[in-house]
Order: structure tokens, then C-alpha cells, then sequence
């Protein structure tokens, strides 16, 4: 029972060190967004904000436009995922309940996108968005996104576990395969459909390079872009750049402060079958 | 009328709106561009200048006598591999922790392992730039040196390669414990009672059965490492000199920096290539283990 | 239940973010109906006449990119829509590495502005994509110095307002605790280096806590003027082809590492940005161009510093003391449509023909006026900057807009020789071996072989 007990002690030890060096970066960013330029630059630095200071986050305010990129990001990846969440269950229950030739053909070449790296195709596809004028506009961001083999990939492999007879039952009463799509598969499949979506939600959110190339105004921009341009544009007030990269993260920690269960949850109880 | 509007009813099925959306979406955002970029590899391709050369394969001979590309590929190779690894290792041992019938409090850890994954990847490559500041950065502090990390040709890359592994460990034990949640309990019964150590056990069971879930996890983690570039963006811009180039930031810098379009395309296609054969064999090492 | 609080949640997100992309901020433009606003023609020869009406009196908004110098830019165009209430100029500033990436591909998609300020090092990424000044040549040579080599077939797309230039900038209140004075000033690199030494201090430990010169991030700009210092040119007889592989490159480079090195004057580990860490108080020389004057008042108000010219290799006159770069003016984008175009030219026209603001800019970057009737101007000559380059002016050498890729090449080099300890020789070569090969297809000729005193310096490599 001692040793029990010991064991406990020491597991619990190491956990704590993993999450103090897991959270600390964020608190010394936190702690420093505090202090005045010249306590950040000091040969010998401090830990704790000697002349404790809130004038970062009141400059930051009218430089960094938080509010607005926040709300294009959020915009942006919220419409992203629901599309995807869509297409992935559609194409998950297509070529796993499909009765159709060359059905596996067409699922290993979804998964053989997969390996497609972004700067593959990046080139062309800006031209792409040139050509029917697409550049500066959301279209851009959004339809290009709305289909990912991944999902599908997940989708298909939840799918497996999903009773053919239960499918089977519907359709002699009578059911569309629509109506079984939208009425047994999404709400069988919610787990699955929730750790797409939070993967999902992840990758849209902090895309840097595609937004900064297709969007051009600032008003459009997304956060990762925007946290970028003002890094770039005041390099030299670290203060300033503290504050504003602590407002980047807040919002997107405290989103998944509030959500944390349905988040892991989601993400423990689909991927892969063990 | 009727034999008209029939094949339309029979399209609009789930099945022949998906595969008509998968055509149309792949076509056009997939293919059509993988065509363009493999024509464009063999062409001197400036879209400022508006060039379009033919050059034949004179990209690909560039390239692979390009002390640059190779340096970038062996970078790209060794940030890949060791994220990985620290990736799973420390994943499949705090997970195991974590599932450990003597841990409290596992909806906290597990929430806080998981944080930096959520944060997106631009803002922590910012904190982390500053944590290494020679001068006031943190990591200076807590270890009591004074070592210029980024800008150091034995250090920058795994500084980098650190920052990376902190960042998305929690992803490989969030999946590690779905994993251990779903293995069967009769096999540790049966086990217990032939008197397996608790080592003997992780070995014998807990480690082949969540092959599948390594497996998983190793394949999405190849592709995405393979393809990263936003910490040297932010962090070393491929510096000091081109000891932290990385394959997709020597990309990005030939394509949207110098507006070598046809040698980035050619670039890229060695990736593709790289990617698609470390994926395969992946596959190939893992079927012969369970055959074995 | 939890579901449904976060669906709520997620919908009253997604409606705030439609409110928020929806209120674009139009601002509510006047029509135009007086062509004659009784206002005076501005200029001497390059005129703007403000009695007529843009875009036939039409509201118009015009984008207009800049990098830096914002307010200056804004004060302008505010002052322009004053004169036509139906114009709306909005001023988008971007960051210096950032814009060179948007900037071409936006102009090429038709999107991008209808005027930015350009940089000379980005001439061929740009020079398809702009609109020629509808200014007379002659009225332009008639205002300014330096226009015959923008001319192109005739005609001139933007052309320089001035010339920069590098100097040294020191902490004043540093310099008076060392116990030194204005009889120190350094004429010589000797002299320069024992100063630095004075301004160097360490801690009881040995580390060091302040640094006399410090050169980090900036090496690139330093080492062609030291090249120039001792007769060496940058290109070859071709007057294209990048000839840095010299042993006098060679010799510069081991000069400014052994300041460090032998000298301890600094460390490639303290302050790894030169420009911050002098204006952190931490380092007490740095070299910087013109532009880093203005960066200092703005960014470091409380630091106290001066300006001396760059020391040279003797104290007798050097056959050229650095490198200066002429400044551009405004670019006026070719793929943007009529309306925009008329209001660019008129713009441009506006800025080129009027002094004040001119002066203005040429302030803010210590930068030699191109144009004529600025070139006496007190407050110029009265510049701190201005003041240290002026009696070397004849002897700065300009190597025309080369391309960026030279100086980030350079930059790179000096990273491979100090971080990652590759031989000089070695990575010059190759370094400029990868130049030469960036540089294939590039249309750049130099002009530093139209140099005054060139007949003084080495022709061959």
C-alpha cells in the first residue's frame, strides 16, 4: 500500500512538472505583457512585473484590430467546418454504405490526397482564384476548404461500425437514402462528426499562408495573418507585442476552457479503432 | 417528359451528389493544379515577368546537384523524425499516467496537456522566438545561461524542433488515451493471474494493441511535419545563414520571395514524391509487423 | 443541454462575425461640381493644377500602400482630398517583408493599389506592372537631379527624390561616462575601433553588459561601402555580374569579426538586432542609414544620441567613403482602371510639385532632396544626418537599384561565417556564385562604374 502510495506521489510529480512547463510559456508572455519596455529589455530581467502596467494592452487596442480579425477568423473557420463536418459524413457514408463499382477505387484516391502537400498545388490554385476573380473574397478561403479527404477518411472508418441492418430496416420502410443519411447516419455518427470538427476548426484557424496571400484588405483579414502584419509593423515595442499576442490567445484558450469536455470527448471516442 | 426528369432523380442521390462534388472539387482544386504545377516544373515560370519558358528538366538537374535542397531535405528529415518520436514517446507515456488507476485529477491534466494544441501555431512561434531571446528570454533565465539559441548552428533547429514537440504533444496524448480507454479488460485479467508485471503487460498488450492508433498518429504527423514551415517563418527565417531551412520553407522563399514559380514547382514535386514513399512504406513496415 | 448553449453560442458568434464583415467603412463622399476653386497652381515646372475635376466630379475612393511613414503619407493625401472633397484616398500600410509579397502578385491580379512608394532594389518585380508618369521629361530634369537614368524608352515610371546614406550613431550619455568628448569623433577605423573599446563594459562576471558597436542584422548594408572605401566595385566589367568573391571582401568581413573577436568591442550574441539594442540603451555605436534617424525619435524618445560620418581606412580622403541609394518616389499601378489611374497621376503630379511635403519625407529619412529647390533648404542642411554626410556627398558611390536578393545574400553569408563557422573565402565564393546564378535573366545594369572618381578605384576583380 505504501509503495502504491509513493508510485501515486511520483506520477503525479511528473505530471505537474509536464504542465507547468506546458502552461509556462503562456504565463510569462501573460506576466511580461505587463511590464514597460524597458523592464522587458533590462540586461538582468524579472519574472513578476516590477511597475505593474495595463498601457500595452491600451495602446493595443487601437493598433490591433483584435475584435475584427477575431471575428473574420471565427467566421471563416465556423462556416469551413460546418461544410466539412457536411461533405466529410456525405462522402464517409457514400463509399462505405455505397453500393457501386470503383467505390474503392474512389475512397483510396481521397486518402491518396492526403499526402498532397499544400505547396504542390498552392501555386496554381492562387492563379485559379485570379482568373475568376475570387482574390480578396471568402470564396476563396472557404470553397477550396469545404471538402477534406481526412474527414472522409474518419468518416468512412467510424462508419464501419454502423450496422448495415440498421440502414437496411429504413429503407424497406420506405426511407430516401437521403432521409437515412440525414436521419440516421449524422446523428449516429455525432462523436465521429465532433473530433472531425475539431480538427477541422484547428487547421482553418491557424492557416497562415493561404489567407495571407488571397486576402488583400485588412478589414478581411484573419488573426493568424493579423497577429503577423502587426509583429512585423512594430517590431520593436515588445510590450506592445505581448499584449497583443496574449489577446490572440486568450479568446481561442478560453473557448476551449468552456468546451474542454465535448473537445476531448469528441476527439477520444472516434479516430481509429483500437 | 417522364424518361427525362429520371436520370436528374437518379443523380440527386447521396451517392451521385458525392461523387459528382469529390469530381468537381478534386478536378478543380486538386488535379487541374497538380497539372498546372507539373507542366510549370519544366518551364522557367515568373509570373511578375510573365516568363513561361520551356527548360526541360533543368530544374530537376538543379535541384539535385543544389547543396541547399539537400541540406533542407536532411533538416526537414531530422525536425520530421525526432518531433515524431518526442511527439509519441511522450505521449504514450503521459497518457499511460494518465490511465493509470492512481492519477487524480485527469480531466485537469488532460486539458492542460492539451492547451498549446489549440493555440494557433503563428502566436506561440512568437512566444517561443521571445522565450529564446539571447537577453531576456525566459529560457536563458530558468537555465542560467546565456546562449543565443536561434541564432546557433548546433542549437536553432532543435530549438525550433523543442518549440514544435510542445506544442502538439498533447494531440498524441489526448489519442494515446481514447486508445487505452477502448482496449479489452479480460486481457489484462488473463495476464494479471499468469502473474505479468505491470512492465510486462505494457509490452506484451498495451503496446501492440494500440499499434493501429501509433500508426495513425505517425502518418498524420509525417505528412503535417514534412510540410512545416510557419515556425521558421516566424522564428529563424532559415537562419543563421540556411542551417534551419526546411524543404517547404526553401518553397515558400523560392516561390513568393524570388517568384521562381518553375523551380518551386519542381521542388515540390520531389516532396510529393518523398511524402507519397515515406507514407507507403509506413504502411509496408507496419503490414509485415502484424504478419510476423 | 450543453449542446444546445454551445449551438447557441456558435450562432450568435457567427452572427457578430457577419455584422462585423458587413459594415465596410464607406466613407460618405461629396460630388464634385466646382472645377474652378479658384486654388494657385502649385510648382515650377512640374505643376499640379487643382482647377479641374477628377474623375468628372464622381466620388472615388483610391487605395495607396506604403510600408512605413505613414502619417506623412495620410497628411498628404488628407490634403489632396481636401482640394477634391469627391476623392477618397485610403493609406494601407504594410510591413517591409510583407509587402514586397502582396505588392507584385496584387498588381498583377488587378487588385492592388492605385498608387505605393516603391523601393529601387524591387524594380523588375514591379516595372511590368506600372503606369509611365504623364509628367514632360523635361519638366521632371528641370525639378529634379538624377532623372536620366529612370528614363526607359522615353518615358519614367517613378524616379528618385533623394539619396541615403550610412553613418554612425552614438549614445551620447554613453559617450560623455566614457570620458570621452566631440575631439574623439573617429576619423579612422583605428581610431573608431579604441573608441569602441572605451564604450564596451563588462560585469563582474565577465559578461558583457554594454556594447561599443554593435553590427548584428545590419552587415549586409555595412560591407559594400567598406568595399567602396578601398577602391573595390561591386560588379564585374560586364557591369552585371556580382563580383563580391574578392580578397577585399574577405579582408572587410574579417575586419568586422575581428571587432568583435580580437576587439571584444561587441558580441554576435548581444543585442542580435543592432537597431534595437542602441535604442535599448544597450549598445553605444551602431551603423544605420538615414532612415534609422527618424526610427529613433519615434520609437526611443528618451535616448540621447549624435551622428558622425563613417570613419574611413586612413585619414587621407578615401577614393570613396560608402554606397547611397537613390529614394524613390511614387509608383502608379498600370492594371488599375482609368478613374484611378487619373486620380494616381493627379496624386503623384500633387506630391511631386509640392515642397513641403517633399521636405517633409526627406526629413523623416535624412535623404539628400533630389529636387532642386530643396537642395539649399535650411532645415536640410541643419539635419543631424545631413550634417555628417554633406562634406562627403561627392564621394558616395551608387551602384544602381540592384536587386534585394544581393543584400539578403550577403547577410547570409555573414551568418555562415560567424554563427556557423564556414571559412570567408569559402562562402564568399559560393555565396556569390548563388547571386550570379538568382540573378540570371535580370535585366540590372550597374552605374557604378559612372562614378565620379572611378578612374581611382580597382576595374578588375
Amino acid at each position: 500500500m505504501k509503495k502504491q502510495k509513493l508510485v501515486s506521489f511520483l506520477i503525479h510529480l511528473c505530471l505537474i512538472f509536464m504542465v507547468m512547463m506546458t502552461i509556462a510559456p503562456f504565463v510569462w508572455m501573460l506576466l511580461s505583457s505587463f511590464k514597460t519596455n524597458a523592464e522587458i529589455n533590462a540586461i538582468h530581467p524579472t519574472l513578476w512585473p516590477q511597475n505593474f502596467t495595463f498601457d500595452n494592452y491600451l495602446k493595443v487596442q487601437t493598433q490591433f484590430h483584435f475584435m475584427r480579425y477575431f471575428a473574420n477568423s471565427l467566421f471563416v473557420t465556423v462556416l469551413i467546418t460546418v461544410l466539412v463536418g457536411y461533405t466529410s459524413t456525405l462522402g464517409g457514408f457514400v463509399l462505405e454504405k455505397g453500393r457501386f463499382r470503383g467505390r474503392k477505387l474512389v475512397f483510396g484516391l481521397v486518402l491518396g490526397t492526403m499526402m498532397i502537400p499544400w505547396f504542390v498545388t498552392i501555386i496554381p490554385k492562387y492563379s485559379l482564384m485570379l482568373k475568376i476573380g475570387w482574390i480578396d473574397m471568402y470564396s476563396a478561403l472557404v470553397i477550396p476548404a469545404a471538402v477534406s479527404g481526412f474527414g472522409i477518411f474518419m468518416m468512412k472508418q467510424s462508419l464501419t461500425s454502423l450496422p448495415d441492418a440498421m440502414l437496411q430496416a429504413a429503407r424497406i420502410d420506405g426511407a430516401s437514402e437521403w432521409y437515412v443519411l440525414h436521419r440516421i447516419v449524422f446523428p449516429m455518427s455525432r462523436n465521429a462528426i465532433a473530433s472531425i470538427v475539431i480538427f477541422q476548426f484547428l487547421w482553418s484557424w491557424e492557416d497562415y499562408l493561404w489567407p495571407f496571400l488571397v486576402m488583400n484588405s485588412e478589414g478581411k483579414q484573419v488573426l493568424a495573418v493579423g497577429l503577423r502584419l502587426f509583429n512585423g509593423r512594430y517590431s520593436t515595442d515588445y510590450g506592445g507585442l505581448f499584449a497583443a499576442t496574449a489577446i490572440s490567445i486568450i479568446p481561442v484558450v478560453l473557448i476551449y476552457i468552456i468546451f474542454q469536455k465535448q473537445f476531448i470527448d469528441g476527439l477520444s471516442s472516434s479516430s481509429v479503432k483500437g | 417528359m417522364k424518361q427525362k426528369s429520371f436520370p436528374l432523380r437518379r443523380f440527386f442521390t447521396p451517392t451521385g451528389v458525392c461523387l459528382f462534388l469529390l469530381i468537381l472539387h478534386y478536378t478543380l482544386f486538386l488535379v487541374l493544379p497538380m497539372l498546372i504545377a507539373f507542366v510549370g516544373s519544366f518551364h522557367d515560370w515568373n509570373p511578375l515577368r510573365g516568363t513561361f519558358s520551356f527548360t526541360g528538366f533543368s530544374h530537376y538537374q538543379r535541384l539535385l546537384t543544389n547543396e541547399l535542397f539537400w541540406s533542407s531535405l536532411r533538416n526537414t528529415l531530422v525536425f520530421s523524425f525526432v518531433v515524431i518520436a518526442a511527439r509519441m514517446i511522450l505521449g504514450l507515456v503521459i497518457a499511460s499516467a494518465l490511465f493509470s488507476g492512481l492519477t487524480r485529477a485527469k480531466n485537469f491534466f488532460r486539458a492542460a496537456f492539451y492547451m498549446p494544441v489549440v493555440t494557433p501555431l503563428v502566436a506561440v512561434s512568437f512566444v517561443w522566438l521571445w522565450l529564446y531571446n539571447p537577453q531576456f528570454g525566459l529560457v536563458n533565465q530558468i537555465l542560467g545561461t546565456q546562449i543565443n539559441w536561434l541564432y546557433s548552428k548546433s542549437l536553432a533547429l532543435p530549438a525550433v524542433m523543442t518549440m514544435t514537440a510542445w506544442k502538439d504533444y498533447g494531440y498524441a496524448v489526448v489519442l494515446y488515451l481514447a486508445g487505452l480507454y477502448t482496449l479489452p479488460k479480460d486481457c489484462y485479467e488473463a495476464a494479471r493471474m499468469d502473474g505479468a508485471s505491470s512492465w510486462v503487460q505494457f509490452k506484451k498488450i498495451t503496446l501492440p494493441l494500440l499499434k493501429p492508433m501509433s500508426l495513425f498518429i505517425f502518418i498524420t504527423s509525417l505528412i503535417a511535419y514534412l510540410q512545416a514551415y510557419i515556425q521558421i517563418l516566424v522564428m529563424t527565417n532559415g537562419g543563421p545563414g540556411t542551417s534551419t531551412y526546411l524543404s517547404s520553407y526553401l518553397i515558400y522563399d523560392e516561390a513568393f520571395m524570388k517568384y521562381k514559380f518553375g523551380y518551386a514547382s519542381a521542388i515540390s514535386f520531389a516532396m510529393f514524391l518523398l511524402i507519397g514513399l515515406l507514407t507507403l512504406l509506413s504502411f509496408r513496415v507496419n503490414q509485415r509487423g502484424e504478419n510476423a | 443541454m450543453k449542446k444546445t448553449m454551445g449551438a447557441v453560442l456558435l450562432a450568435a458568434a457567427l452572427l457578430i462575425a457577419g455584422c462585423w464583415g458587413g459594415d465596410a467603412g464607406k466613407t460618405n463622399l461629396k460630388h464634385d461640381s466646382t472645377a474652378e476653386k479658384g486654388l494657385e497652381i502649385l510648382g515650377a515646372n512640374v505643376q499640379f493644377d487643382p482647377n479641374v475635376l477628377m474623375n468628372n466630379g464622381e466620388p472615388i475612393e483610391v487605395e495607396f500602400w506604403v510600408w512605413d511613414a505613414e502619417e506623412i503619407f495620410r497628411g498628404i493625401a488628407d490634403s489632396f482630398s481636401e482640394i477634391y472633397p469627391n476623392v477618397s484616398i485610403k493609406v494601407v500600410s504594410q510591413p517591409w517583408q510583407d509587402y514586397w509579397t502582396k505588392l507584385p502578385l496584387a498588381l498583377q491580379n488587378g487588385t492592388g493599389p492605385a498608387m505605393f512608394c516603391i523601393h529601387n532594389s524591387q524594380h523588375e518585380n514591379l516595372v511590368n506592372y506600372l503606369q509611365p508618369y504623364d509628367i514632360a521629361l523635361e519638366d521632371l530634369k528641370a525639378d529634379f537631379s538624377g532623372v536620366e537614368g529612370h528614363v526607359i524608352d522615353g518615358q519614367v515610371y517613378y524616379i528618385d527624390y533623394g539619396m541615403m546614406s550610412g553613418s554612425i550613431f552614438y549614445n551620447k550619455d554613453m559617450w560623455a561616462a566614457a570620458g570621452l568628448n566631440d575631439s574623439d569623433i573617429p576619423k579612422t577605423w583605428d581610431e573608431f575601433a579604441s573608441v569602441a573599446q572605451k564604450l564596451t563594459r563588462y560585469d563582474d562576471d565577465g559578461r558583457l553588459i554594454q556594447a561599443g558597436f554593435n553590427y548584428n542584422k545590419d552587415v549586409k548594408s555595412m560591407i559594400i561601402g567598406l568595399n567602396y572605401q578601398k577602391g573595390q566595385m561591386m560588379f564585374d566589367e560586364d557591369l552585371q555580374t556580382l563580383a563580391m568573391d574578392n580578397s577585399i571582401t574577405a579582408e572587410n568581413f574579417q575586419f568586422l569579426i575581428d571587432l568583435y573577436e580580437e576587439q571584444g568591442v561587441g558580441s554576435k550574441d548581444f543585442g542580435i538586432s543592432d537597431g534595437e539594442s542602441f535604442g535599448q540603451g544597450q549598445s553605444a555605436m551602431v551603423y544605420k542609414w538615414g532612415w534609422y534617424y527618424n526610427q529613433m525619435l519615434s520609437n526611443y524618445p528618451d535616448v540621447q544620441f549624435g551622428v558622425f560620418a563613417v570613419p574611413t581606412p586612413s585619414r587621407d580622403v578615401p577614393v570613396a567613403y560608402d554606397r547611397y541609394n537613390g529614394e524613390s518616389t511614387l509608383g502608379i499601378s498600370g492594371t488599375a482602371d482609368e478613374a484611378s489611374q487619373e486620380v494616381a497621376q493627379a496624386f503623384v503630379r500633387y506630391f511631386m510639385s509640392n515642397d513641403e511635403a517633399m521636405k517633409e519625407l526627406c526629413l523623416r529619412y535624412s535623404i539628400f532632396p533630389a529636387k532642386k529647390t530643396l537642395v539649399n533648404d535650411e532645415d536640410v542642411k541643419a539635419h543631424p544626418v545631413m550634417k555628417a554626410l554633406a562634406p562627403n556627398v561627392e564621394r558616395l558611390v551608387w551602384p544602381g537599384p540592384f536587386p534585394g536578393v544581393i543584400e539578403t545574400q550577403m547577410q547570409q553569408i555573414f551568418e555562415d561565417v560567424v554563427f556557423n563557422e564556414m571559412s570567408v573565402e569559402e562562402t564568399l565564393e559560393k555565396g556569390n556564385a548563388l547571386i550570379v546564378e538568382d540573378m540570371q535573366g535580370s535585366d540590372f545594369v550597374t552605374t557604378e562604374r559612372q562614378y565620379k572618381y572611378a578612374k581611382e578605384m580597382n576595374t578588375t576583380r
